[in-house]
């Protein structure tokens, strides 16, 4: 859950019939639900649930929120074990998962870069070579004792389910949306989204891609989805610009700095939204490579580069 | 990305753990259970020959942390008839049986099997596993078995070392075993005249021992998260007494092949090396499939300084085909090459400081077919239940004149069946 975020109320706003949208802030972003060929009085207690669920992934897994689980984990780092529930263990070893198949490019310790790395301005100063170096031995899920249920985090070591945390509430919200016996349902959660099946008529759903950037929230690519996820990483918005360079806010774990020759943006479909999360993210990570790991991969992507280039597979 | 072998590799991997995230896997929601106790039925039965029946019960107690300490007991109780190693021939035969103190007869044109067979062993087994750190682990075991005629005590330890990430894991092994045979009426003299009766064989002691050290270097790797190769070496030095009391070798005429006249030189104990220096390449694939499928491919290469080779091809295919139920077909094949020293029958005007007579040492084939049935019966309780069918046949090193009547090593025919529980609470 990037930050605690400015986005944060209490306030859902219903509207449509037909299509009935619910829209609220969540982790740092902009929520939508979608349900198809609804009223807004039949789905208000589900809306109200899968807000609800959203709340509640941000409240136990943010880094930000002092009660939060991952807070007690991280207080403790250097100190003993701490023994964690069933749900924070599934995420773990998720998360460990996630970093052994990638080969460590996922690394949920590498949070701590966010303290010299600050994306929140469009320019600012790189930091100090000297500051890179001295954080880099804080960062290393290898050096993480898990062993299910208790997790032991080396002194100064801080541990990050961001980038889990936004895809893994938009799957879980669909889950109750399924479990409700609604088909007919988008979850949004920041551009990361998924749908329980397609629209009431049986045609797919519209979805755009970095629309953002285009600053045309009509003129961008549109994907068409009856099931399955989208999810999106990319600096389209999270940057920094310094001497005319341009520095994304995905970080290589390995070398504490932005990687290199990372495309803008990526977006890849799969059949739910924590993969989908992985997946971009860990193409992001390639750098140059990005493109050619999508293919590889086998999945719906878009890439978007530098000067416009774009390409799909 | 290192871990990614083919295009989509990851990308299924990825799929499973993901369903594992999200509720997809019940049982990674169960908390795993301290105790563990797995309770087998096994019945082996040869047509015409020996049977077996062998009840064996494991406890396991996983303390956390990797630490698991387990205790194991086996009983099993064999009867029937075994080959004794001589060959059929167009007229009865007589043997002195192993006690010496009377005889049995093989009808003429029969394999002759010693039909006093039947023994009961008990073996008991402690194994243990300790983390020594966080990708270091300790693994021990001691066992000891006995039958009335033989003992065998063990120990072994081995470690465990986890690199890359956890996907690689390179073990080291060690084993040392000590058995002791003591004979029913003592220790044959290797290769001596077994005299008709009442003649006695001549003894060299009455009891005599073997000692096995086995040293094993082993190597896993992770390919993706449903697929993993391993593969294993070991070398092991057998010595001392590595002869089946039992086994005779019959003693013909080099021209006629048959019996040697004079019925005090018919027969001979069998005489192999008193070491055996072996080695054994193991290699095994896995790699799931679908929902819950596992398939799994092993190759065994085997080779000593008897001069045998074999190997040893395994497939099996475990087929969920419910959430609670699966299963597995399994087929083998194996081939080995005789060992240097092994005579299906002797000539008497050779002496070879080394020979046998026993089949399971001669060029041979073996196949095997089964299946096996699984169902859960609860979260925690799982039933099993499998057969196979086993054929062998193995072919004589030399047939010599009227032999080529005879049909001189008998094809094998085994069927197994399997019974399982595993339960934990």
């Amino acid at each position: 859950m990037p930050s605690n975020g400015d986005l944060s109320g209490d306030s859902c706003t219903w509207s449509g019939t037909g299509l009935v949208t619910a829209r609220f802030a969540a982790m740092a972003s902009p929520c939508e639900l979608l349900f198809d060929d609804a009223t807004p009085a039949a789905v208000r207690a589900l809306g109200e649930a899968m807000r609800a669920e959203a709340a509640r992934i941000e409240a136990t897994w943010s880094r930000y929120r002092p009660d939060s689980q991952l807070a007690r984990i991280n207080r403790a780092a250097g100190g003993g074990a701490v023994t964690v529930d069933d749900e924070t263990a599934q995420l773990l070893d998720y998360a460990d998962t996630c970093f052994r198949l990638s080969g460590g490019l996922f690394d949920p310790t590498c949070g701590v870069l966010r303290r010299i790395w600050r994306f929140d301005a469009a320019t600012g100063e790189p930091p100090d070579q000297a500051a890179v170096d001295a954080l880099l031995p804080l960062i290393g899920w290898q050096r993480v004792s898990w062993r299910r249920p208790a997790i032991t985090l080396p002194a100064g070591m801080e541990l990050d389910l961001g980038g889990l945390g936004k895809e893994y509430a938009v799957d879980r919200c669909l889950g109750l949306a399924r479990a409700a016996g609604m088909v007919h349902v988008l979850v949004n959660f920041g551009g990361d989204l998924a749908v329980a099946g397609p629209r009431a008529d049986g045609g797919p759903w519209q979805v755009g891609c970095w629309d953002d950037l285009a600053g045309d929230p009509a003129g961008g690519p549109r994907w068409e989805l009856r099931s399955g996820a989208i999810a999106t990483s990319g600096s389209t918005r999270r940057f920094l610009m310094h001497r005319g360079r341009r520095y994304g806010h995905i970080l290589d774990p390995r070398r504490g700095r932005p990687v290199e020759d990372a495309p803008l943006s990526v977006s890849v479909a799969a059949p739910t939204c924590s993969q989908a999360g992985l997946l971009s993210t860990l193409a992001m990570l390639q750098g140059a490579g990005a493109e050619a790991f999508l293919r590889a991969q086998g999945v719906r992507f878009r890439c978007l580069r530098d000067g416009g280039a774009e390409s799909a597979g | 990305m290192q871990l990614n072998p083919g295009p989509g590799g990851l990308r299924t991997a990825l799929a499973a753990a993901t369903s594992c995230l999200l509720g997809g896997s019940a049982a990674a929601l169960e908390a795993t259970s301290p105790w563990e106790v797995d309770a087998r039925l096994l019945y082996y039965g040869e047509r015409d020959r020996v049977s077996l029946v062998e009840g064996a019960a494991q406890v396991t107690w996983d303390r956390g942390d990797d630490r698991r300490l387990g205790a194991t007991i086996i009983f099993d109780a064999l009867t029937g008839s075994s080959p004794n190693g001589a060959i059929p021939t167009t007229r009865a035969q007589t043997f002195t049986s192993p006690s010496g103190r009377g005889t049995y007869v093989t009808p003429a044109n029969e394999q002759p099997l010693d039909t006093s067979f039947h023994d009961r062993r008990i073996a008991v087994g402690l194994t243990g596993v300790q983390p020594l750190g966080e990708t270091l682990r300790l693994s021990w075991g001691l066992r000891g078995s006995s039958e009335f005629d033989y003992t065998s005590l063990g120990a072994e330890a081995g470690l465990e070392r986890d690199f890359n990430l956890r996907n690689t894991t390179l073990s080291l092994g060690l084993a040392y075993n000590l058995d002791t045979s003591k004979p029913v009426g003592g220790v044959p003299l290797a290769g001596a005249f077994i005299p008709a009766f009442p003649g006695r064989k001549l003894v060299d002691g009455t009891s005599d021992g073997k000692s096995v050290l086995d040293l094993q270097l082993g190597l896993t790797q992770v390919l993706t998260a449903r697929s993993l190769v391993r593969t294993n070496l070991v070398v092991g030095l057998e010595s001392g007494y590595l002869n089946d009391p039992y086994k005779l070798v019959s003693v013909v005429d080099p021209l006629t092949g048959e019996l040697d006249a004079n019925p005090d030189r018919r027969y001979r104990a069998e005489a192999r090396p008193d070491s055996r220096l072996r080695w054994a390449w193991y290699t095994a694939w896995q790699q799931g499939l679908r929902e819950a499928d596992v398939v799994r491919l092993s190759y065994r290469l085997y080779s000593d300084d008897w001069g045998m080779v074999s190997n040893t091809v395994d497939a099996f295919y475990r087929w969920q085909f419910t959430s609670r139920q699966f299963l597995e077909p399994h087929l083998r094949g194996y081939l080995q090459s005789a060992a240097d020293f092994y005579r299906t029958s002797l000539p008497s005007n050779q002496w070879p400081a080394e020979v046998s007579a026993d089949y399971r040492l001669a060029d041979m084939w073996t196949s095997t077919v089964g299946l096996t049935w699984g169902i859960d019966l609860g979260p925690r309780s799982e039933l099993r239940l499998g057969a196979e069918w086993y054929h062998q046949k193995a072919d004589p090193s030399e047939v010599i004149g009227v032999q080529s009547r005879q049909t001189l090593i008998e094809a094998v025919d085994a069927t197994m069946v399997r019974l399982g529980y595993a339960l934990q609470w």
